[in-house]
């Protein structure tokens, strides 16, 4: 009996966290086909995506770019800054009731925790997928920029994660899915680096 | 739900702290040309890994869990379990544990690798079969393996499976059973080490026959005392073996050896699979239709 109490209590736990992050989690349309996910940061209208989901197939990087939120409304956004070594780009839409996600300290993480990756992946909406934490480690970046700080996981990432977050067990976001590099892990950019990205952005303007 | 007795963070809080047991006792083993491949500490002197990975006898090198690098040598090592003991000239701050009780299908387990200097790498899965006897297309037989759907990543071949509180219940590799994943039960894969230990190398037995199998008839059934279909008729027996010495002939039909039934060639490699060399055991065969038991002295493959 007592196995079947903590089988439902893990049930309700679940189902909690995953209500939690859908509910920061939005849909970004690149005007053409492209889509993926993306995290609402800060409240005032600051969304976090991928670089690429963003970045790629349009002429201007302020047109056509909308963003389709839990309830359905959709919003123009546009580009504020864009990080292309960390895969980073933040998003402004005009709507100051968006809800943030809760973040997490991403230099607390252990390999081995669980973690739930949600996304738009091949357009389903507000997929949930659990995993663990599989390694923390450095990555190359294409264009020079060093080395960046990654989180894998263990997580199958699929098109349309990119841009949505990766969360522990209480529904922290602890980074931002994307998929330049990592071979058969999946790879998040941690929240601290986001952060900072985010701070940055939005201090600089 | 508080954090306090949130289930899902308590189950995410026991798998990290498993994650960080076990990867005390996991190292690197650098013994082939590409992948580094990993470890288990198995005594205070002594690294289980993989047999497959230790592609040369000199030259290996062993990076523990603090990042100190030391040169090691082949204690032991068997290609038909895929196992291989390296030997450290420094002794092991922590011991792998192996968990007391055999693994259950449905199990959480995590796959341990430490295949590189970023540090302990892990998947989630969970024990998806148990199966065995198979032959391991080695010249071996492996009388258990697990199957979970845990991802292999690179390298972890030689590094642990783990239960929840940490401890061994498995060794990974995917050396065996053509490049799929499998891990060998920490009781057999600690059984087998300690014989590398001594040994240097697993012993197993040789009888030298040729077999195959036919049916007995259930009046032969009855006559030996056993409800057996089938048994294995010998049509050839090498000069100078075991078989020969003991007096075992073309035309005999095994039915059993030491007890336990042989109705295929899969159990006849099985009974020879323990520590039987050198001893003589009871076979049990129907010749000219008459059961008749001879004690044939084992011999070493």
């Amino acid at each position: 009996m007592r196995s079947m109490d903590f089988a439902a209590a893990l049930d309700d736990a679940m189902a909690d966290m995953a209500r939690r992050v859908q509910r920061c989690l939005v849909v970004v349309h690149d005007g053409q086909r492209g889509a993926g996910a993306g995290v609402v940061w800060r409240s005032g209208g600051y969304i976090v995506t991928n670089h690429h989901v963003v970045a790629y197939g349009r002429s201007s990087a302020h047109e056509g770019l909308q963003i389709i939120l839990p309830d359905n409304r959709q919003l123009q956004a546009r580009v504020l800054a864009q990080a292309p070594h960390y895969d980073l780009a933040l998003l402004k839409v005009e709507a100051d009731d968006l809800v943030p996600a809760l973040l997490a300290d991403s230099r607390g993480m252990r390999v081995g925790q669980m973690v739930f990756a949600v996304g738009h992946p091949w357009g389903q909406r507000g997929f949930v997928t659990a995993g663990v934490i599989s390694g923390l480690g450095m990555a190359e970046t294409e264009n020079g920029h060093g080395p960046v700080p990654i989180i894998r996981s263990d997580v199958l990432l699929q098109p349309g994660n990119s841009g949505g977050s990766l969360v522990n067990a209480s529904g922290g976001v602890l980074g931002v899915n994307t998929m330049i590099v990592g071979g058969d892990q999946g790879v998040a950019i941690p929240s601290h680096v986001v952060e900072a990205f985010v701070s940055q952005a939005i201090g600089e303007r | 739900m508080s954090d306090a007795n949130n289930p899902l963070i308590a189950l995410s809080d026991a798998m990290a702290a498993a994650v960080e047991k076990a990867a005390a006792a996991a190292v690197t083993v650098n013994a082939r040309r590409r992948m580094p491949a990993s470890g288990v500490a198995y005594a205070a002197d002594l690294i289980l890994t993989a047999e497959h990975v230790v592609e040369r006898d000199d030259d290996i090198g062993v990076v523990l869990p603090d990042g100190s690098a030391f040169a090691a040598s082949v204690a032991g090592r068997d290609t038909g379990s895929d196992l291989a003991l390296l030997r450290l000239e420094r002794p092991l701050a922590a011991l792998a544990e192996p968990a007391s009780q055999a693994a259950r299908v449905g199990q959480m387990v995590l796959a341990l690798g430490r295949p590189g200097s970023e540090g302990i790498q892990a998947s989630l899965g969970i024990v998806s079969a148990i199966g065995g006897p198979v032959r391991t297309g080695r010249g071996g037989l492996l009388e258990q393996y697990l199957r979970t759907d845990a991802i292999p990543y690179p390298g972890f071949s030689g590094g642990p499976l783990v239960d929840a509180s940490g401890r061994v219940v498995g060794i990974n590799t995917s050396g065996l059973a053509r490049g799929a994943s499998l891990s060998i039960p920490a009781a057999l894969a600690w059984r087998l080490a300690d014989t590398l230990a001594k040994h240097g190398h697993i012993r197993r037995g040789f009888l030298g026959v040729r077999s195959q199998p036919v049916a007995i008839p259930p009046a032969q059934q009855s006559a030996l005392g056993r409800q057996q279909a089938s048994g294995l008729l010998l049509v050839g027996v090498e000069s100078g073996s075991p078989a020969e010495a003991g007096g075992l002939l073309v035309g005999d039909i095994i039915v059993a050896i030491a007890g336990q039934p042989v109705t295929d060639p899969d159990e006849l490699l099985a009974s020879l699979a323990g520590d039987v060399v050198g001893k003589p055991l009871p076979v049990e065969v129907l010749r000219g239709g008459q059961p008749a038991t001879i004690k044939v002295t084992i011999g070493e493959r």
